[in-house]
């Protein structure tokens, strides 16, 4: 029996050809909206010279860090080929339970905390249940899943939701350590980890191959149920830790605060360079992602133009960068090429 | 046996059974008097899930089990969300269960006012607590008209010798109420060229998010010299308190949070004024015992606006009460007992005596305490176009101040 086996050449690893440079294209889109990001900041001094300072920068990383929180889970599940709407419920969920649940003394911090955390995240994987062994949509399912929670917590708590801030919640928001604020530690630290989990570790690459296509990462042998289970499962958690520390921010919580990170959650992963149909996209993306919408909203907020008008202007900037993102395939290259039609016609 | 000789059977079975509980009722009947008249309530809210409208609901809800109400009411409570046409079909279903009163805190101004018109021609009694619909046939019990934007505009000004950059923040977009607040207090601000308003924001009457708003406005106007804000100023005093250095004077509605800011000495030594007036939940309780006297036939009322009084305390009239019970005129509660967006309004003396906090946080009726009937005189809400009258003028002093003079001329 020979056991020396054929060389492919085809096989052998090869560099991303694709854009013709030394860097990978999938980071270009990030590195092109960071440079917004940075160009919209000091084009913000025109319109009032205290932006572009230190606690302007720091507000911007402390308002990211809940969505960037958010965003991270909703961009595994994306990768993943999925969609998760039951984030806003779990964000609330996990402010809620840390208001309630640890409260101001903040003695039972130590066991709660983990308690919630583990909490949501099987709540993340009862909609990962639904998802890979029933095969209802991810849509569909994460909605009611949502639903569900929300109930529930209306329900349990009648509107009223008792309880302050644990402070070890507020500390990590607002206190710092040996002269960094904590905020900033803690949002580099949880870049660090986020970018570690979807590059390097086994389960993130198996993300990548199934939302790349579901029947070759399934008839290629790999864990398919309990990795999309799994996803879902850290999104819920990952997203009920926003909640927490969005409480610690503001000092309580209430049943609709989860509501306006739902939207921005995927918007961020999207704009970060992600498909939304899964299989592509870098949490480096989605971070700078998160940035840019903070940016972009704080910025907004300064002008003193009416809110109508900024909502279309942030809307206008939203669409305008999602145009300008790299890759053959975009919206932009798209256009350029059939206006060349047009024009040899 | 035949089917025919079975059905027989049983038919006369059943007869005899209920000739029998005829004749029991009768004999018990005679032993007791007959029980008073039930009347059949609905308790319909459009969104839930902030403290101030499960505080609204709570309070209905103990006073409805407040003798001697509690054997006379059969209440019944339904949410149906922020979309108004959740509500109407609410409505129609209460309609249909041949409800004798309604009491309801309206999503909308003008959309259920079909239905309510449709409910009232059967009998239906509406009461609006807090915010209004313009269809004549309902009644609306309101702080609305009672000129909570521009008296707060005012005070700030006052405050601000007529010079300065403020912030606004606003509530919900496209409501009534929101719009009504702005107008009043641009009436104001408008008549003083030096106040410079440098900063709208919506903050949705949520905490939170006028927390975020707040704080990216003074990431860019550092300098601001007072903040006008709606409901979710607790989130206000955050962040204003979070960038340690200078505090300003705050006007806002009556969240815990914000109350105890005005006795915190740190924060009055940082500069930190204001007054604390709008929205109490109060008005809920107001309307619920205003109903029941029209009623049972005790008041002679025909449906009308009713203005409830503006809440207006500023920050040296804050006093914090002793645990749980209101007395001495306190109108802040520890930190500890509720929440930081808790409505502290909850309370009065002459109107709402039955109300404690438990009423406010469980629903549950104050031990030992009895309705009391309310003051004969009612106070008549004026005019205001798509507020509470469709077709109507308003009064020319519509602004006009009621709880503030003006120190700084123009």
């Amino acid at each position: 029996m020979n056991t020396s086996t054929p060389v492919n050449p085809s096989a052998s690893p090869r560099r991303d050809q694709r854009t013709g440079s030394r860097i990978n294209g999938e980071y270009i889109a990030p590195l092109m909206l960071l440079l917004l990001t940075v160009l919209m900041i000091f084009a913000s001094r025109l319109i009032s010279p205290a932006l572009g300072s230190w606690s302007q920068m720091l507000m911007i990383v402390t308002l990211s860090t809940f969505l960037l929180l958010v965003s991270f889970g909703q961009g595994l599940v994306i990768l993943s080929g999925g969609m998760d709407l039951s984030v806003a419920s779990l964000f609330m969920f996990g402010g809620v339970m840390s208001a309630g649940a640890i409260g101001a003394d903040g003695g039972n911090v130590a066991y709660m905390l983990p308690l919630i955390l583990l909490g949501a995240a099987a709540i993340g994987a009862f909609s990962g249940i639904g998802i890979a062994l029933l095969g209802i949509p991810p849509f569909i399912m994460t909605m009611g899943t949502g639903i569900i929670v929300a109930s529930l917590a209306l329900g349990a708590s009648g509107g009223s939701t008792l309880g302050a801030s644990p402070p070890l919640l507020s500390a990590l928001v607002k206190g710092s350590i040996a002269g960094m604020p904590c905020i900033l530690v803690f949002f580099i630290l949880f870049c660090l980890l986020g970018i570690f989990i979807q590059k390097s570790t086994v389960f993130g690459r198996n993300l990548y191959a199934i939302g790349g296509s579901l029947g070759a990462a399934r008839v290629s042998g790999l864990p398919v149920t309990s990795v999309t289970i799994a996803a879902y499962a850290l999104s819920g958690l990952s997203a009920a830790a926003g909640g927490a520390l969005l409480t610690g921010y503001s000092d309580g919580a209430t049943l609709r605060m989860g509501d306006p990170y739902l939207l921005p959650s995927i918007a961020a992963v999207v704009v970060g360079g992600s498909s939304i149909l899964g299989g592509k996209g870098t949490f480096v993306g989605t971070i700078v992602g998160c940035l840019f919408l903070v940016t972009l909203d704080s910025v907004i907020a300064a002008t003193g133009l009416s809110q109508g008008w900024r909502q279309i202007v942030s809307g206008v900037v939203i669409t305008l960068a999602l145009l300008f993102q790299s890759g053959s395939d975009n919206a932009l290259a798209v256009w350029l090429e059939n206006c060349a039609k047009l024009f040899k016609k | 046996m035949s089917l025919n000789r079975y059905l027989k059977r049983y038919a006369s079975l059943a007869a005899s059974a209920l000739l029998l509980c005829g004749v029991m009722n009768y004999a018990l009947a005679a032993d007791t008097p007959p029980p008073a008249k039930k009347y059949k309530i609905f308790l319909s809210l459009s969104y839930s899930g902030n403290n101030w409208m499960s505080e609204t609901a709570n309070i209905i809800k103990s006073l409805a089990k407040t003798p001697p109400y509690d054997k006379m009411v059969d209440l019944e409570e339904v949410i149906s969300g922020t979309d108004p046409q959740a509500q109407i079909s609410a409505y129609e279903s209460m309609i249909a269960t041949k409800a004798d009163g309604i009491i309801s805190f309206p999503i909308s101004p003008t959309a259920l006012n079909r239905v309510v018109r449709r409910g009232c021609s059967q009998g239906v009694k509406f009461f609006m607590f807090d915010s209004t619909v313009t269809e004549k046939c309902a009644y609306n019990i309101s702080y609305i008209t009672a000129g909570a934007g521009e008296n707060m505009a005012q005070f700030l000004v006052n405050t601000l010798g007529g010079k300065g950059k403020i912030f606004m923040n606003r509530g919900v977009p496209g409501t009534s109420v929101d719009k009504r607040h702005y107008d009043g207090a641009m009436h104001i601000f408008s008549q003083y060229p030096n106040i410079k308003v440098v900063s709208e924001y919506y903050g949705y009457w949520d905490d939170r998010i006028s927390q975020r708003e707040t704080a990216k406005a003074l990431a860019a106007h550092p300098d601001v010299d007072g903040i006008w804000s709606e409901l979710g100023e607790a989130g206000v005093l955050n962040a204003v308190a979070d960038r340690k250095g200078k505090m300003m004077p705050i006007t806002g509605e009556n969240m815990n949070g914000f109350r105890l800011g005005f006795i915190n000495d740190d924060y009055r030594k940082r500069g930190l004024t204001g007054v604390s007036a709008g929205s109490p939940p109060a008005t809920a309780g107001y309307a619920f015992k205003l109903m029941m006297e029209v009623l049972t036939g005790k008041r002679k009322l025909e449906p009308t606006n009713v203005e409830y009084p503006l809440p207006w305390a500023t920050a040296d009239q804050i006093k914090l009460c002793k645990g749980s019970t209101i007395a001495d005129g306190c109108n802040v509660f520890a930190g500890n007992l509720v929440p930081e967006g808790f409505s502290t309004e909850i309370y009065n003396p002459t109107l709402l005596p039955e109300v404690t906090l438990d009423s406010a946080l469980k629903g549950t009726p104050t031990p030992g305490m009895t309705i009391q009937p309310l003051p004969a005189a009612i106070v008549k809400a004026p005019d205001e176009p798509g507020i509470n009258c469709e077709h109507c003028q308003p009064p020319v002093d519509q602004y006009r101040l009621t709880k503030v003079t003006a120190t700084v001329q123009p």
